[in-house]
């Protein structure tokens, strides 16, 4: 490292024996690699190790996709990336929100239909892979949204390309919340529908990128946003969509199984059900295993059983999570006290971050955003959090805006108030050490 | 400075990125130049104004420099340094004569054929600028500030006439504040200036602001691109 005259901080470039030479420091990011233009395809390679091995990496990168050898429960173990040392910490980084990932009668379940099937279903849905497991599943599903019917796809990311990519053609319209999942974008992008984004969660804005569409338009939405825990605000939003003659579809990755009174979702919570077209969810989240759905119309799924090529061209979801999925579904519709448990550790975790004066953005869910507002701090953070045994996952550009970096809480049914209590210890206690409170 | 290189000296440097749709982007794009997008089907229209003191070349003095670019992919080779993003400057106004033919002579840059006027107000935490001509005017643009840092950032700006195609690499060095706050904003007027923009369709409110002061603009030597170069 240097000045210059003015005092300025200069990191010679690194020399590199392939690519274009990166800076080791902070000045980059993924949104600096993903487009490059070129003489060959593999030019951006070196760049982009350099950035990872030199600065990104050790840096707080590490962090990422680190191995936990336990189940995703309060409390697990993980494996440092950097030292590989194994560390016990409290878990509030999962999707488990009812904890039924682990619950016994869901892996009873999953361990009897393992011993009957065997590991993979062996085929397409639409070929040898459909089980009776399957159908049980589908058949359950429905009843449990109210809806005439409800598709199985063999991950969440995979019924909205699927979906999307089935339903929309050249020309029609796709109208989404600019903060909607990169599996609806992607749909859309499959389709080659016109596509147009509207403000998160803004109905004006909705109003004015609705005008000059004319034919098919679809409205897509999510329930509980998964980066900033609040919800969409269904009332306006749809009232703008039938106005203006569009097809309303929710996705309730995040809110299925945990909002209204019966567990059905936002949609239920607002009591619209009826007016929105096309539900999606995911089996990933509240329930603990695997694969998404779309339950609406028995036409929806006719015309999906024909065209959604992403459940068309792939292996159907395993017997063993789909017997564990089903199982989950069952418990979650037979005890709602789950989710009052839920909604109770939600309501004590938010208190505890309130006292302390934590900036939890505009969350009203189960998960809570914990605002830190520093892009380079952030990770030194993770870091401490890890260090004194708590998990969170750091939020950080572009995954989410500049200088908008948080962490991720996700609440579950099975967090004890004690755990949660020694999370927020050292959650405020590092956060104050860092100058963030 | 390096032999070739041109330096800029410059007190404010501002800048918004705004969604605007790609069908509009690739009207203003060479067909060899392709838009970076944020969201499918919206490209980045990115409008700088810089309150320049002085050119290290062509005694260019004091001026100010309004550019309407499009976000293009930046090239990547072996040995050049790594840029933050690529810009394709599709229309230019300054408000000296010395400093447009100076531009377009050393730079290849398409500008607006008359001197422009620039009003700069600076607030506590914003700064706005606003650009006519004529007394008729062009925009009003209005960009906030976060935290403070000095930097040194590498862009690639891109050029094309019926000369050829050309790049060149430039170093922003300065005092650097970027934030996507979205509190700033733009107002488009219509104008010859704003006539390849599709008003309607632009976003007005930027999703980054940057704000850059006291620092210097560094330009490497024009590069001429090979026909079939992307």
């Amino acid at each position: 490292m240097a000045s210059d005259s003015k005092g300025t901080t200069v990191t010679p470039p690194q020399t590199v024996a392939q690519g274009a030479a990166v800076r080791a420091d902070h000045d980059y990011d993924y949104s600096n690699f993903y487009y490059s233009s070129s003489d060959d395809l593999f030019a951006i390679f070196g760049p982009y190790d350099d950035w990872w091995y030199g600065s990104a990496r050790n840096n707080g990168y590490y962090l990422f996709s680190q191995p936990m050898s336990t189940k995703p429960g309060p409390e697990i173990n993980l494996e440092d990336q950097l030292t590989h040392e194994h560390r016990d910490m409290l878990n509030l980084a999962s999707y488990n929100y009812l904890g039924l990932s682990y619950h016994p009668e869901v892996v009873a379940a999953a361990k009897s239909a393992l011993d009957h099937y065997g590991l993979g279903a062996a085929g397409s849905p639409i070929l040898s892979g459909t089980m009776d497991l399957h159908m049980t599943l589908e058949k359950e599903l429905a009843a449990f949204k109210k809806k005439p019917a409800a598709m199985v796809f063999a991950t969440g990311y995979s019924t909205n390309v699927g979906l999307l990519s089935a339903l929309l053609r050249p020309g029609d319209w796709a109208i989404m919340d600019q903060n909607v999942h990169a599996s609806i974008v992607d749909g859309v992008i499959m389709s080659k529908a016109n596509a147009r984004f509207f403000r998160h969660n803004q109905p004006g804005d909705l109003e004015k990128k609705l005008k000059g569409t004319t034919g098919k338009k679809l409205v897509i939405v999510e329930g509980v946003y998964s980066m900033d825990g609040d919800t969409a605000r269904l009332p306006e939003l749809v009232a703008i969509a039938k106005a203006a003659g569009a097809r309303v579809m929710i996705d309730e990755a995040h809110s299925t199984f945990v909002y209204g009174d019966n567990g059905r979702g936002v949609a239920e919570s607002f009591e619209m059900e009826d007016q929105i077209d096309i539900h999606v969810g995911t089996f990933s989240k509240a329930l603990g295993g695997q694969g998404g759905y779309v339950a609406g119309s028995q036409g929806l799924y006719n015309y999906l059983m024909g065209f959604a090529r992403s459940r068309v061209f792939s292996c159907a979801l395993a017997p063993a999570v789909t017997a564990g999925v089903l199982a989950a579904l069952r418990v979650a519709a037979r005890e709602p006290e789950l989710r009052t448990t839920l909604w109770n550790n939600v309501a004590h975790f938010r208190k505890l971050m309130s006292d302390a004066g934590v900036d939890v953005g505009e969350s009203t869910s189960q998960i809570i955003p914990i605002m830190i507002r520093n892009d380079r701090k952030i990770l030194g953070i993770a870091q401490k959090l890890q260090r004194a045994g708590l998990y969170l996952q750091p939020i950080i550009f572009p995954a989410v805006a500049k200088h908008r970096s948080r962490f991720r809480v996700s609440i579950s049914a099975t967090h004890t108030p004690e755990q949660l209590n020694r999370a927020a210890g050292i959650l405020v206690e590092t956060l104050r050490s860092e100058g963030i409170l | 400075m390096n032999p070739g290189q041109v330096q800029y000296d410059y007190r404010h440097a501002i800048g918004g990125f705004f969604e605007f749709p790609t069908e509009n982007a690739r009207k203003l794009l060479p067909p060899h130049l392709h838009p970076v997008e944020p969201h499918h089907g919206q490209s980045v229209l990115s409008v700088m104004a810089f309150d320049f003191t002085a050119g290290s070349v062509d005694n260019i003095g004091p001026y100010g420099e309004l550019v309407l670019s499009v976000h293009v992919a930046p090239r990547i080779e072996a040995g050049r340094p790594m840029a933050r993003a690529a810009f394709y400057p599709f229309l230019v106004g300054t408000t000296t004569k010395e400093s447009r033919e100076h531009a377009i002579a050393r730079w290849h840059l398409p500008h607006f054929p008359h001197n422009i006027d620039m009003n700069v107000t600076i607030g506590a935490r914003d700064i706005t600028v606003g650009a006519a001509h004529g007394g008729a005017p062009i925009l009003d643009l209005h960009i906030t500030d976060y935290q403070w840092e000095t930097v040194e950032h590498y862009y690639q700006a891109y050029m094309h006439d019926a000369s050829g195609s050309y790049m060149a690499t430039m170093a922003l060095r300065g005092r650097f504040s970027e934030n996507e706050e979205e509190r700033g904003g733009i107002t488009l007027h219509p104008h010859a200036f704003t006539a390849g923009l599709d008003i309607d369709g632009v976003n007005t409110t930027p999703f980054r602001e940057l704000w850059m002061r006291d620092g210097t603009q560094t330009f490497d030597p024009l590069e001429t691109l090979q026909p079939g170069v992307r």
